[in-house]
């Protein structure tokens, strides 16, 4: 692990998003416009209020339930769009060949991009949260700050292996919109952003579980919500988390790592 | 002999364009997949979202506002409809960059056809894309999650999409226009694309957005489409609103193609003359 190549590769990166500001910033706003219309279909089919809801989820509201929610989907989202799909970036600018045949190793590499995308994702997030509070008048408990801050880095550190895999899907396919699309959508569909996991069927309730967002998602809305913290759950959490962050990083590197030597041995390396 | 100018020397273009486009697709086999799948993905969180708040298939909020309390129906027909304007706009809005990037548009360019006919063969194939997509996750809806469908009201559903698509490709030749100036315009289309879909009537009725994008509401043509298109198949020939629907489309749809035909050859000349046409 060269980790001066991580943080140099990191750099770069953010060197380049920083040139095109728009392209990040508008990804703090464009979630709203994708939330809205399950906020608008919510209030249409069951008003204001709704005691099913409250008596599956525990919550009471709707709208605060969604915003907490997409806030922590983000760190999902941007480790399959942005860190995933760094390597095909890098070969749309034709520097991937050049990349891959530097005698650093690869994973420092995929670190220095996903460091760079989650730096990009804290601001993006933050910004989707404040406006969010605002637009629609809801709150969150300043207590669970730095529980969600504790949460999201393990998290985002399991995250990691997701993207791993995701990167290595992405160099044997190379087109990455319908893969990227799938990957997304369907971790969307099963994890509790705009819904309680009692929802779903108790199969996939199981997959639910095994994206780390999932927990994060359920954990860090509960503290934000209620405002209340129990210390024996919080440590259950971190530890879960961090049992699937091994999963994912041993999965994500392995598959990586096959991806890159069946793409080298076929010379597909830059080709479309 | 073919001649190679009329009507229908640019309705033979336009359909080869549509099967060349089809044949690249089909040569990604997970274009197939996405085909198929991706539609369910789309509708599923809203099924979801409203199984956990309404708690039955019946919703007496929405039988307040639209008379129905079928929000599984309305919702799927909405969302089947949805898939139909994603791949139009999207698919039909990318056509001239998706050839600059392969480094066919200058060919395609010096051809004799009329360049309109670049993106309407495009538009083909996405009619025939989005239209089999709403088939098939209609025909699922019908399978799987009980959704009722008024067969009398198919044949006038299927001539609302066929009215809707005027004003849709006053839409995409648009978004073509942004898409030829930006380059990387995807920003700007998520954007378009993302506020149209806010406003339009897919999922809920626009009785319950803010006044003001009510407004931006009834401008769009995505809204009278939905609304007639959802209005036959729930509620067959006997649609109460079907003649503000229809009247409302047909002065929506002239609006826009011809604003969309103007701004496109504007904007195609512009960008020719400043030798743009090929940049990235």
């Amino acid at each position: 692990m060269d980790w001066s190549a991580a943080r140099i590769f990191g750099m770069k990166n953010l060197t380049i998003a920083m040139r095109y500001p728009s392209n990040w910033i508008i990804w703090a706003f464009m979630p709203i416009l994708w939330f809205a219309p399950f906020i608008l279909m919510a209030t249409a089919i069951a008003g204001p209020s709704s005691t099913h809801f409250t008596e599956l989820s525990g919550f009471s509201d709707y709208i605060q339930f969604c915003v907490i929610g997409w806030f922590v989907y983000m760190f999902l989202d941007n480790s399959i769009w942005a860190i995933g799909n760094n390597f095909r970036w890098e070969q749309f600018s034709g520097t991937l060949e050049p990349l891959f045949s530097t005698p650093v190793p690869r994973i420092s590499i995929l670190l220095g991009a996903a460091f760079s995308d989650t730096a990009l994702c804290i601001i993006q997030s933050s910004v989707l949260l404040s406006i969010s509070m605002v637009m629609f008048g809801v709150t969150y408990s300043l207590t669970a700050i730095l529980p969600t801050i504790i949460i999201l880095t393990v998290m985002v550190i399991a995250l990691y292996g997701f993207s791993f895999m995701v990167a290595g899907l992405i160099l044997v396919f190379k087109d990455p919109s319908v893969l990227t699309e799938l990957v997304s959508n369907a971790t969307y569909v099963v994890s509790p952003v705009q819904y309680p996991i009692q929802t779903l069927p108790s199969g996939v309730r199981f997959l639910a579980y095994l994206i780390p967002t999932t927990i994060g998602i359920i954990t860090v809305r509960e503290i934000a919500i209620t405002g209340v913290f129990d210390l024996v759950t919080f440590v259950q959490v971190l530890l879960g988390l961090a049992v699937l962050g091994l999963l994912f990083w041993a999965l994500g590197i392995a598959s990586f790592r096959y991806a890159e030597k069946w793409t080298k041995s076929r010379g597909h390396m830059g080709g479309f | 002999m073919w001649e190679r100018d009329g009507w229908r020397a640019e309705l033979r273009a336009a359909n080869a364009l549509a099967i060349k486009q089809w044949q690249v697709e089909l040569s990604y086999p997970l274009s197939i997949l996405w085909f198929i799948v991706m539609p369910f993905l789309w509708f599923i969180p809203m099924l979801l979202a409203g199984t956990a708040v309404t708690g039955s298939a019946e919703s007496s909020a929405l039988e307040g506002l639209i008379g129905s309390g079928d929000w599984i129906s309305y919702i799927a027909i909405g969302s089947a409809y949805s898939g139909l304007a994603i791949s139009l706009i999207w698919g039909s809005g990318f056509t001239l960059r998706r050839e600059q990037n392969v480094g066919t548009l200058e060919t395609l360019m010096t051809t004799p056809m009329s360049k309109n006919t670049l993106v309407w063969g495009s538009t083909i194939h996405n009619i025939q894309h989005g239209g089999l997509g709403v088939v098939l996750q209609l025909g699922a809806s019908v399978l799987l999650f009980g959704v009722n469908l008024n067969l009398w009201g198919v044949f006038p559903a299927l001539g609302v999409i066929a009215l809707s698509i005027i004003g849709m490709q006053g839409l995409v030749l648009i978004v073509v226009c942004t898409v030829i100036l930006a380059k990387q315009g995807w920003m700007i289309l998520e954007m378009l694309s993302s506020t149209l879909f806010l406003v339009a009537p897919m999922s809920y009725p626009i009785a319950v957005l803010p006044i003001y994008l009510q407004y931006v509401s009834v401008a769009s043509p995505l809204t009278w489409s939905v609304e007639a298109f959802r209005g036959f198949l729930m509620e067959g020939l006997a649609f109460s609103g079907v003649i503000n629907a229809i009247i409302a489309l047909i002065i929506l749809d002239v609006i826009f193609i011809i604003l969309g035909v103007v701004l496109f050859r504007r904007t195609e000349r512009y960008v020719r003359g400043k030798g743009a046409l090929s940049q990235f």
